[in-house]
């Protein structure tokens, strides 16, 4: 008996090899464990075991039998995955080279630098604010110190309205309401679009954008505006900066400075974009006039602060290479969307 | 402007300072330099000589052939100049030498040898006339090197005018050198004067100010007046600071001009007996100098005679008719100060900015007048001895500046700058600047010097800018600020600006454009689209475009139109501001809107039109957690009034959308299919509807139930929504519309389907349940005169 199990295995063994296809392995199952097979035939002769073998012998049928189970169950599961690894070989395939568009429009250059220097500032604690574009005479110049007689309110350099109002000449027209609105103690940003009477071509506008920002607070200093402004600049090219100061003159502020910054393109060194000077004008700055916290209903003596705008336009050209101001106003879209959402 | 280094040093030392410093140091201190000039670099070898011999040459009618001494030797230069003669004392440029950069050699000119060249002073660099070599009338020595004599080499900064528009008192040499002398701490001279209280005795002259804009007038006359050509020197100066020599007279008006700031005119005093200062009646006209006739604006500030007739415009140019002439001997100065205001209106309405008007518009200091008179009398009576002052100083003086005086102390400063500045530093940077500082304990008192007083100088910080800049900017230490940290946000209005262009940009696939604020009102009319201006610019030099806009809509259709032959698919957004009406007090109620404009040429006009339904009710319910609807409504005209619609929500009307009129869009481009949509941004943004409460649906499985509805063909879905969403129940989970089928068999009605979803809250549902749903849902739709189909 013990010597037909082995051959059975024995034979078993050999026959499997030969197994090629699903159909083959069912009739090889069959063969041996199907209910007339041949295991199951080995069990018709098991009473004729001696009953001290019985037990050994029946441990080996079964043995036997869940070998031909299993080997049946993982050939079968072989070959299923050969069949389907075949199938998947001759499937047509995918070009994964072939070109992506994805569809998408795009935002003027301007939103996307505004957002960076936003959230820059957000990052400092400011608070960013709106502005109107149509402002009175009085929000766009008496509040913020422009004397009566100022050029600046000349039909030349401002425009006005029939109704009185100005197309604002600068975000500071926005100065007395934020400085009212956010009390002595505030950092606040507001970027704005400005307007002057110009003529245009490739370098001047009569409509441009500027981000202003404003600091109040006790005690603030000079030093601390150089400061802010380093950190600053910094944070919009991504890069150490060296700023220098110089006089200034502004009504809105005093003292006031130009601050020059490191030609970023250049990098220093002098190109025509810092007309050789190694220097760009970025940022008109000061320490709010006290006129101007008055205005706002802040006592100058106990507090005061600075004020600066950033020539956002510029940096705009600089960081986008556009050389031509007006493209940023005008609606040429081939140019515009290739800006998607970044710059 | 123009200041020459040479002048600077007459009145300051600045021996051993490269011109680099002193733009650096300058730049940071005070104002922008712009640029310098080395003059006299490319001049050299040029010598005085005298012309011994003129012969004309025998092959050219205009070359002579000259023998010149040069007091080394006698040398034959063959010379072109017009005005050449025996015995003139010229410049010559010797063999080796170079005249402006070109080169002296040995030449042939038409076949005979020359040895040097005569030059004229354009030639030189040093003077604007070009018609014949210098003919120098002064006692110089032949042979010498002119730049013994003159003082050709110098360096010329070009100061930014624009940088120096709060420093009346740097609009002349002196200030300039005062300014240098702080900087780099170097003494100041004193200016030499003539003394003025020598002419008390003498006769004043008939002056009368009769103008609140003449602050302050000053004369003085002179008589016998004889030299009429200005030295070599001065004439030199001038053409280094821009201006050129004409004669004495008028030339040394400038020089005090240039050298002060302050501006002076000279009258011929046998023209002019008498000034006064009027102001001018309409009509008034006065031909100046050069022989332009100007009509002064009413009111303009006039300089008139005794008789009243007008001989300058005051502050800005004399007439012609009592100028210096070669004739004039006896002379009439005028130094006087203006208002500021008065001064620049007349010269922007006639036109004309000049030397003396650009420095009035600074507001000049009224205390300069005499002291230019005394500056001038000075110089005059070194160059020609023999003058004689004819009159006493006569002076009208109507407006005085009060000198501030300003309470400071170092404490104030330092805590400004945010540096320590010592007391004794402070007093030391405020006295060399001209400020009188007296200790008053802790306490400086600090007296404004006239020359700051006029609008410049009036606080502590107008002060502590004064220490800083001169103590230097770049020594300050930056410094970090301290302040409470806040959690900050952005402003919902410039949060939810970004969000919606974002949105457009990368969902919809929108492009953002900025466009001017102008109503183009050529392109409106050209293309039917009404839409018409509430405010105007007052100035109406931009032709066309004199309106402000009062919707974004027109315009976006612009950039369609701009950029139809570059695109077939145009699609573009902005948010920008638009006039749309006034208020009560006239003042404009400024709107922020929000317009997208899609247009195409392959794309269906139905499938535009969704694009932007889709977007608005997508970005309000993701952003602002409000439920968009659209109503029908009132629409400009330039959309199409049937295929359009109010963008409405439970807050309010936000604006509209639609296909533009056809008649627009096929003016436009005939090609394209348009659809717009504006809505009143700022306002619709600054809403908040309230998220819905998460529902948890049922563990029991749901069952749709399709249900179609007989609709006349005339009633909108929005209408049978409202008889839908009035049916209640409680195993109604929700529905929505699920086809629409229209077919001529229905009779002038469409069959609506609408699948609802039903569920038990607690158990699974029943036939009957649903059964007794159907027959309730039934029974509403009769109610509202609708019924299903079968």
């Amino acid at each position: 008996m013990k010597e037909r199990i082995e051959n059975l295995s024995k034979l078993f063994d050999q026959k499997i090899k030969d197994v090629t296809d699903e159909k083959q392995l069912e009739e090889l199952r069959l063969e041996f464990i199907g209910k007339k097979g041949s295991v199951s035939l080995l069990m018709n002769d098991f009473r004729n075991v001696s009953n001290d073998q019985k037990r050994e012998v029946g441990m080996l049928v079964n043995a036997l039998k869940q070998k031909v189970e299993t080997e049946v169950e993982n050939l079968k599961q072989k070959l299923s995955d050969q069949k389907l690894e075949n199938e998947l070989k001759s499937q047509k395939r995918f070009d994964f080279t072939m070109p992506v568009n994805p569809k998408t429009g795009a935002l003027n250059p301007r939103t996307i630098l505004q957002k960076q220097i936003v959230d820059l500032f957000v990052s400092m604690g400011f608070i960013i604010e709106d502005g109107n574009e149509i402002e009175t005479e009085y929000n766009n110049f008496d509040s913020v110190n422009v004397p009566r007689s100022h050029p600046a309110r000349d039909m030349q350099d401002t425009f006005w309205l029939d109704n009185g109002e100005v197309l604002k000449t600068q975000t500071t027209a926005a100065q007395n309401r934020i400085l009212r609105t956010h009390g002595p103690k505030c950092r606040v940003l507001f970027p704005g679009r400005c307007f002057r009477n110009e003529e245009i071509d490739a370098t001047h506008e009569n409509t441009f954008f500027q981000i202003e920002g404003v600091v109040v607070d006790e005690n603030v200093s000079v030093s601390n505006l150089i400061y802010f402004m380093k950190e600053m600049l910094k944070g919009v090219f991504k890069k150490d900066v060296n700023v220098r100061m110089r006089p200034g003159f502004f009504p809105f502020t005093e003292p006031s400075f130009e601050l020059d910054a490191t030609c970023p393109i250049c990098g220093g060194k002098g190109c025509n974009a810092c007309s050789h000077t190694g220097w760009m004008e970025l940022c008109p700055c000061g320490m709010i006039h006290p006129n101007v916290l008055k205005e706002a209903g802040i006592d100058p003596e106990k507090y005061n602060g600075f004020a600066f705008g950033l020539g956002f336009d510029r940096l705009v050209m600089i960081k986008t290479g556009l050389e031509d101001i007006r493209s940023l106003n005008g609606a040429n879209i081939k140019l515009l969307s290739q800006f998607e959402t970044k710059i | 402007m123009k200041i020459s280094i040479n002048w600077i040093k007459e009145f300051v030392d600045l021996d051993g300072i490269e011109p680099e410093e002193l733009v650096k140091r300058f730049n940071l201190a005070t104002a922008e330099i712009e640029g310098y000039e080395l003059k006299g670099k490319d001049t050299y070898n040029v010598v005085f000589g005298k012309v011994l011999e003129v012969k004309n040459h025998p092959e050219s009618n205009h070359l002579h052939i000259l023998k010149v001494d040069v007091k080394k030797e006698v040398l034959q230069i063959v010379c072109g100049a017009p005005n050449v003669r025996e015995g003139m004392v010229t410049a010559v440029a010797l063999v080796g030498g170079c005249v402006c950069g070109h080169k002296i050699s040995p030449a042939k000119l038409v076949g005979v040898d020359s040895y040097g060249m005569c030059c004229s002073a354009f030639e030189l660099g040093i003077g604007g006339d070009d018609e014949g070599i210098m003919d120098i009338t002064e006692d110089v020595e032949i042979g010498q090197d002119i730049k013994e004599y003159l003082p050709i080499d110098d360096v010329v900064f070009e100061v930014d005018n624009k940088t120096l528009t709060n420093r009346p008192d740097l609009w002349g040499h002196y200030g300039m050198a005062r300014e240098f002398s702080v900087i780099f701490d170097r003494k100041l001279k004193n200016l030499e004067v003539d003394d003025l209280s020598k002419y008390d005795k003498l006769p004043p002259l008939h002056i009368k100010n009769n103008s609140f804009n003449c602050y302050r007038y000053s004369g003085i006359s002179v008589d016998n007046v004889q030299v009429k050509k200005s030295p070599l020197k001065m004439a030199v100066r001038l053409y280094y600071a821009g201006m050129r020599d004409i004669n004495l007279l008028a030339d040394i008006t400038n020089y005090l001009m240039l050298e002060l700031g302050q501006p002076m005119h000279a009258f011929d005093h046998d023209v002019v007996h008498g000034i006064e200062v009027v102001e001018a009646k309409k009509g008034d006209k006065l031909l100046t100098l050069e022989g332009q006739e100007h009509e002064m604006p009413e009111g303009a500030v006039v300089i008139a005679d005794d008789k009243k007739v007008p001989v300058a415009i005051a502050g800005i140019k004399g007439g012609l008719k009592a100028s210096i002439s070669d004739e004039t001997v006896n002379v009439l100065f005028e130094s006087a100060t203006f208002d500021p205001v008065a001064i620049r209106k007349t010269s922007r309405a006639i036109g004309l900015v000049t030397d003396a008007s650009q420095r009035y518009e600074k507001s000049l200091d009224p205390e300069m007048t005499t002291l230019a008179i005394a500056r001038l009398l000075k110089l005059l009576k070194q160059i020609d001895p023999k003058i004689k002052v004819s009159s006493s100083l006569t002076d009208t003086y109507k407006k005085e500046y009060p000198l501030p005086v300003i309470e400071i102390d170092e404490e104030f400063i330092s805590r400004r700058i945010g540096e320590k500045v010592e007391k004794k530093e402070i007093v030391k940077i405020l006295t060399k600047l001209g400020f009188s500082v007296t200790e008053k304990g802790q306490k400086l008192e600090v007296v404004v010097p006239s020359y700051r007083a006029t609008k410049d100088v009036s606080m502590k910080e107008d002060l502590v800018e004064e220490i800083a800049r001169i103590r230097g900017y770049d020594n300050i230490t930056p410094r970090p600020l301290n302040f409470e940290p806040k959690p900050t946000t952005l402003n919902k209005a410039v949060a939810e600006e970004y969000n919606v262009k974002y949105m457009l940009a990368v969902k919809y696939n929108v492009c953002e454009v900025h466009t001017y604020i102008w109503n183009y009102s050529d392109f409106n009319e050209a293309h039917h689209i009404d839409s018409p201006s509430v405010v105007r610019l007052m100035d109406s030099s931009l032709a066309g475009q004199s309106g402000i806009r009062s919707a974004l809509m027109p315009t976006l259709l612009k950039v369609v139109s701009d950029n139809r032959n570059q695109l077939s698919n145009i699609r573009v957004f902005e948010v920008g501001r638009v006039a749309p009406s006034l208020d009560e007090n006239n003042l404009v109620n400024e709107e922020k809107h929000l317009c997208v404009v899609l247009a195409s040429q392959n794309e269906k006009p139905e499938d535009l039109l969704e694009e932007l339904r889709m977007f608005i009710v997508d970005y309000a319910k993701q952003n602002l957690a409000i439920d968009i609807n659209f109503k029908e409504g009132q629409v400009p005209s330039y959309l199409n009034p049937y295929n359009s619609a109010h963008i409405v929500s439970r807050e309010g009307d936000w604006g509209y959308l639609g296909l533009v009129h056809p008649k627009v869009a096929s003016s436009i481009d005939k090609r394209l299919n348009i659809a717009a949509l504006e809505v009143n941004f700022g306002e619709l943004s600054s809403k908040e509807g309230y998220y819905k409460k998460v529902k948890v649906p049922s563990k029991f499985q749901s069952v749709n139930l399709d249900v179609s509805i007989l609709t006349p063909n005339t009633m909108k879905y929005g209408d049978l929504d409202q008889i839908l969403n009035k049916y209640r129940s409680k195993i109604l989970n929700g529905y929505r519309l699920y086809d629409i089928y229209e077919d001529p068999s229905l009779e002038g009605n469409r069959s609506i389907t609408i699948r609802y979803e039903l569920c038990g809250k607690d158990h699974t549902l029943e036939g009957k349940e649903i059964d007794e749903f159907l027959s309730g849902l039934i029974a509403h739709l009769a109610k509202n005169k609708l019924s299903i189909k079968k």
